[in-house]
């Protein structure tokens, strides 16, 4: 039933391309995958594997310089960062260079003539090299996260004023008292909120900036916002958060294993200075079209709740948006330029249901940042030619999102020893 | 509250029947506490949650399943770990249904380390 409402409302958005000539059409989601790339596209774009086996890569930045940088969430040979090079241009690099020595993190970033990058525990620089990889040690910008273990990942995006913004994501699922228990109640004031659980903002010049008594706290109630993104058509931050897991586990009697599977929305919002997303007071229903209060905090998947601000898009659940990005060039067409490309990792909290969103999507957004269609698929197939049961069995799992300064978009996987994607339009 | 009383008389129950009654409520049990984690075919999820199948804690001596369920993460070293998730404690189910868990463990998904009791489980509380 629900896959039909999906595939229903994608056969919408896809019929509806032709009407509105800044409406993208996206690829279909029966689409045949390129046997070269493993992926599938919209027509007129085409993919290379840029790199194979790289390591477990996670966030990625393509630098003026050519080079692609790829942050590794565990480090190969001591090293937890690689940059790679395509010195003719077809699209596969030939050259790779392992750094950032005894590190390894989730974050990549250039911003004003630096490379950034973070650990768990902090956001570093160093300056861009004219090619390769950095050499001496980095400069540290923004340090005093707590080491966690559940979403300790910083990652981070820059404005276009010289500031810094890191996701400090919740080392929780829904701020119970007790961790992931069946029956523990959610604690108000949630004490999660102070630390964590939300965006800070920094100078993105300054060394050794303490979060809590440097960092200013930009945007609330965030459960884990690894996508996210300046756009700079609307001059605006924008974030994606992973929302809670285990409703069927926790409140059988108000979730089905389907109801489970398919809620809460992955929220997809614009962060303004001082907004707060609700978390862990109430979590987004895109079937209902409300915000709900969320059952550890007397909740009953009916009852709607006046705490956070809605999202512009509620995504299915579980679907795991974990790169964001905006295109600043304008080497694809028209219809592609605006919006939000956002890079779903996959689901793992559908069981027994089978696993879904491993894909990229394109939202379509104007030039002040309102949202102007049904989001489409952008690039599909990376999980492979069966239903995933198990996440494990996902050929790749899409992660990050970078475009080059020839307008080149890249796409990071970790799984299967780690790959990145190198899609350009060629035309129809 | 009601729920777990429930729970607990069918966990009973299931005692006093043959093998197959009790193996549909270890599954039932396992699939309710572990399955969304550990995934049904306890395959785990990559870089969140280990898989279950051959892992010494698994389906080594009968110890280690039985302490990991009754204390989550605390009971592996932090070095243990390349988990980007923790476990809960389970200790708040009975003896009982904790060995129809640790058993379902250890005699599916390839394991055969083999069953064990609720004596097993009483004697680590
Ligand atoms: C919220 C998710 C979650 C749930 C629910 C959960 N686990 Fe775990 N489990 C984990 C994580 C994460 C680890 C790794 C712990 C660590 O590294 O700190 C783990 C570790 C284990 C291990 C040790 C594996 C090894 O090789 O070290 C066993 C055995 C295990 N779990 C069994 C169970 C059983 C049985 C249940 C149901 C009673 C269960 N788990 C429920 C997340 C979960």
């Amino acid at each position: 039933m629900k896959a039909n409402i999906f595939g229903v409302s994608l056969l919408i958005a896809a019929v509806g391309g032709g009407a509105n000539a800044l409406s993208p059409v996206g690829v279909a989601e029966d689409a045949a995958v390129d046997p070269a790339t493993g992926i599938s596209l919209p027509d007129g774009f085409k993919a290379t594997v840029f790199a194979d086996d790289v390591g477990q890569a996670r966030h990625i930045v393509a630098a003026p310089n050519g080079w692609v940088y790829v942050a590794l969430r565990r480090s190969v040979r001591g090293m937890g960062a690689v940059a790679l090079y395509d010195p003719d241009g077809d699209g596969r690099s030939t050259e790779r260079q392992y750094f950032a020595e005894g590190l390894q993190g989730s974050g990549v970033g250039v911003h004003d003539g630096h490379l950034y990058y973070s650990t768990d525990t902090a956001v570093m620089r160093w300056p861009l090299p004219e090619s390769g990889a950095p050499t001496g040690d980095a400069t540290i910008i923004a340090e005093g996260f707590v080491p966690e273990t559940q979403h300790a990942s910083k990652n981070f995006t820059f404005d276009g004023d010289g500031n810094l913004y890191v996701n400090v994501g919740a080392p929780s699922n829904a701020c119970m008292r007790e961790m992931r228990k069946k029956g523990s109640p959610g604690m108000r004031p949630c004490p999660i909120l102070e630390k964590y659980a939300g965006i800070w903002r920094f100078d993105a010049d300054t060394p050794n900036q303490d979060q809590m008594s440097d960092g200013h706290l930009y945007s609330t109630g965030i459960r884990n916002g690894l996508a996210l993104a300046w756009n700079t058509h609307a001059d605006a931050l924008y974030m994606a958060q992973h929302g809670r897991d285990q409703f069927a586990s926790f409140f059988p009697e108000m979730f089905s294993n389907e109801q489970s599977a398919e809620l809460p929305s992955e929220e997809f919002h614009r962060l303004d200075d001082g907004s707060d997303v609700g978390w862990p007071y109430s979590y987004y229903d895109h079937i209902k079209g409300e915000r709900m209060v969320m059952p550890e905090y007397g909740g009953d998947g009916q009852t709607v709740s006046n705490e956070g601000q809605d999202p512009l898009v509620g995504f299915p659940g579980h679907w795991a948006p974990n790169g964001m990005m905006f295109l600043k060039s304008d080497a694809v067409p028209a219809d592609y330029r605006k919006g939000a490309f956002i890079a779903f990792h996959g689901s793992w909290n559908r069981a027994p249901l089978p696993q879904q969103g491993y894909r990229v999507v394109y939202l379509p957004m104007d030039d002040d940042g309102n949202v102007s269609g049904d989001w489409v698929t952008f690039a599909n197939g990376f999980a492979g030619p069966e239903p995933v049961m198990n996440p494990r069995n996902a050929v790749h799992r899409p992660m990050g999102l970078a475009e080059g300064p020839d307008g080149a978009i890249y796409i990071s996987s970790l799984m299967s020893g780690g790959r990145v994607w190198k899609v350009t339009y060629e035309g129809e | 509250m009601k729920a777990n009383r429930l729970f607990l008389m069918v966990a009973l129950v299931a005692t006093c029947f043959p093998a197959t009654a009790q193996d549909t409520d270890a599954k039932r049990l396992y699939e309710e506490n572990c399955g969304v984690c550990h995934q049904y075919d306890g395959g785990g999820v990559p870089m969140l949650q280990p898989e279950l199948i051959g892992r010494p804690r698994a389906n080594g001596p009968k110890g280690g399943v039985i302490e990991v369920i009754l204390q989550g993460s605390t009971a592996l070293a932090p070095t243990e770990s390349d988990y980007g998730n923790e476990m809960p404690s389970f200790a708040h189910l009975s003896d009982l249904e904790i060995a129809l868990i640790a058993s379902y463990v250890r005699t599916h998904f390839e394991n055969n380390g083999g069953p064990v009791t609720a004596d097993d489980v009483k004697s680590r509380r």
